[in-house]
């Protein structure tokens, strides 16, 4: 697997309260990275330290292959929105990314301008970023993270706070970045379904530790609709269902989950019937994203 | 280390506070220019002959007595304060050195590049009262005369040094503090004389405890020896205890700038 960014049990400790707990994630190049957690549950730390914010109490991370003291070259090949954008609020869309680009080095007015344009702020002119709408700074905020021509963008809570359009454009912002420009996101929220839109990978962060990461796939699998089928013999119901011409399909516990034609549960029962196999339960089961995330946490506080 | 000094350059020239300051500094050039006049030309016939001039300590004004005027003078170390620390404390309030700080290598490079910013800014604001009160007083008063260059130079020299290292602890509070409240206040403490009645008790709690009236502690207080030293007068052992004085200020202050910023996280 080719990883742009993996994290080795990384620990940020402020006192005796762990805010990162031995995080480890895996994020693949190309895809969209979404971490998800309540407020608190260590998304900004662990961005602060992949960012180069703030320094790690314990463990690691890579970026390109690269670790340890060589990690730093790298960090100029990362872009960084942490909370709220950092913008001079009496200086315009294109003068806040002026002092950045000069900073770096970068002298092309038409590529600043460029940058603007992917963002939707290329008509604002004059007016100050104080007068920005709260989606109009968040999006400045991903062109100032833009400027160094990223190939990692680290993006915290970019949705936090906007209207349903500011939402919609934020999303097309990203597919934009993520499937055109080929930037590898990392992104956190607490909007579920929000980043559910989004994300290619999902990392599941709680009290600071990471519980699990998956695959859109494999998440989308436990979340979405399914039947599930318990009975006295799961070997011979495989081999039944296989018949039936079923293969979306796994063995969980003592229960067998199925994907697909989801309105055949009768045909099924008649078919193990047939066979001498007793059916204890077959129902249609749906876990929204938001029940797993409970399920996994164990609470359903403050998402 | 140079891109990141064009980048403070450039964010100072769209700040607000700058001009502000400048018309501060401008404004406090009239009103020195005006209290000259009085004492030196006295239009209004207010002093008898030579009162104005023996409050003052010169007869006539030239560049070495401007230069003096401005910079040995709390109000102009209040501006000096003020332009410093606004300066230095908005790339964190702004929260704008999030964009920047992770993505580079040296940390410290952000505070080096922000200070000599800062000093480039103040010497230009002092440039322009030095210039406004030169013009002034070249223009309208009666006793003026250029004086020395080289006296001007040396006064020049001397006090600017200690604006520098002014700057430099300024700076440093700043930074410590990481707000501009936390860093005017500690400014105003030591421009408006604050720290040096605690000098001065210490002198005398050192004095009592080791009979020894020589040793002066506060001597070697940076403020104390900034505001009691003659630049037009000093002599080569005085200049050189000033001038070893604030480069040690300077290193500390600047030094641990730098320290603070590499080390701690970014908010």
């Amino acid at each position: 697997m080719d990883y742009i960014l993996t994290t080795n049990e990384l620990t940020k400790t402020y006192g005796k309260y762990n805010a990162a707990n031995e995080v480890s994630i895996h994020v693949e190049r190309g895809g969209i990275y979404g971490l998800i957690g309540r407020n608190g549950a260590g998304k900004t730390t662990l961005m602060k330290m992949i960012g180069g914010l703030s320094r790690p109490t314990r463990g690691s991370f890579e970026i390109h292959g690269r670790n340890g003291e060589t990690t730093k070259q790298m960090m100029p090949k990362v872009g960084i929105l942490i909370e709220a954008p950092g913008l001079y609020p009496n200086m315009t869309a294109m003068q806040n990314l002026t002092t950045k680009a000069i900073a770096l080095g970068i002298n092309d007015k038409k590529y600043l301008k460029g940058l603007l344009e992917e963002v939707g702020l290329s008509n604002t002119g004059k007016k100050k970023a104080k007068q920005f709408s709260l989606g109009m700074k968040q999006r400045l905020g991903i062109a100032m993270a833009l400027v160094n021509k990223p190939e990692l963008l680290i993006l915290d809570e970019p949705i936090n706070g906007l209207d349903p359009q500011g939402i919609a454009e934020m999303r097309s912002i990203l597919h934009h970045l993520c499937y055109d420009k080929g930037i590898t996101i990392l992104i956190s929220s607490h909007i579920l379904d929000e980043l559910a839109k989004v994300a290619t990978q999902y990392g599941i962060i709680h009290e600071g530790r990471l519980l699990e990461e998956e695959t859109k796939e494999e998440l989308f699998s436990k979340c979405c609709e399914r039947l599930e089928l318990k009975t006295n013999d799961i070997s011979r119901t495989l081999e039944v269902l296989n018949m039936m011409g079923f293969s979306k399909m796994e063995v969980k516990d003592d229960s067998i989950n199925i994907y697909e034609r989801l309105n055949e549960g009768g045909a099924i029962t008649i078919a193990l019937a047939k066979e001498n196999i007793q059916t204890n339960e077959i129902a249609v089961k749906t876990d929204a994203l938001e029940d797993y995330y409970f399920q996994l946490t164990g609470g359903n506080k403050n998402v | 280390m140079f891109n990141l000094i064009k980048m403070n350059l450039y964010r100072m020239r769209h700040a607000v506070s700058t001009w502000v300051i400048a018309i501060v500094t401008i404004v406090f050039a009239f009103m020195q220019f005006g209290s000259l006049k009085l004492l030196l030309d006295d239009p209004f016939h207010m002093f008898d002959a030579g009162e104005g001039a023996e409050m003052l300590g010169f007869s006539t004004v030239g560049g070495e007595h401007i230069i003096t005027t401005l910079l040995h003078n709390s109000n102009i170390l209040i501006i000096a304060a003020v332009f410093v620390v606004l300066f230095a404390n908005a790339e964190h309030k702004s929260g704008f050195d999030k964009n920047l700080i992770g993505i580079t290598n040296h940390k410290w490079k952000h505070a080096l590049a922000r200070w000599i910013s800062a000093v480039i800014g103040m010497t230009c604001i002092l440039a322009i009262g030095f210039v406004v009160l030169f013009g002034l007083c070249a223009l309208f008063m009666n006793s003026f005369s250029f004086g020395s260059a080289a006296a001007m130079l040396k006064s020049a020299g001397f006090l600017y040094l200690g604006m520098v290292t002014f700057s430099a602890i300024f700076f440093f509070f700043t930074t410590l503090f990481k707000s501009s409240a936390g860093g005017i206040v500690a400014s105003l403490v030591i421009s408006l004389g604050i720290l040096n009645l605690i000098e001065q008790l210490l002198d005398l709690a050192v004095n009592k405890i080791f009979s020894h009236p020589a040793y002066v502690p506060s001597d070697f207080f940076f403020d104390n020896a900034y505001m009691t030293f003659d630049a037009s007068g000093a002599g080569m052992k005085a200049g050189l205890v000033f001038v070893a004085i604030c480069l040690v200020y300077l290193a500390l202050s600047v030094g641990g700038s730098m320290l603070l910023q590499q080390k701690r996280d970014v908010r």
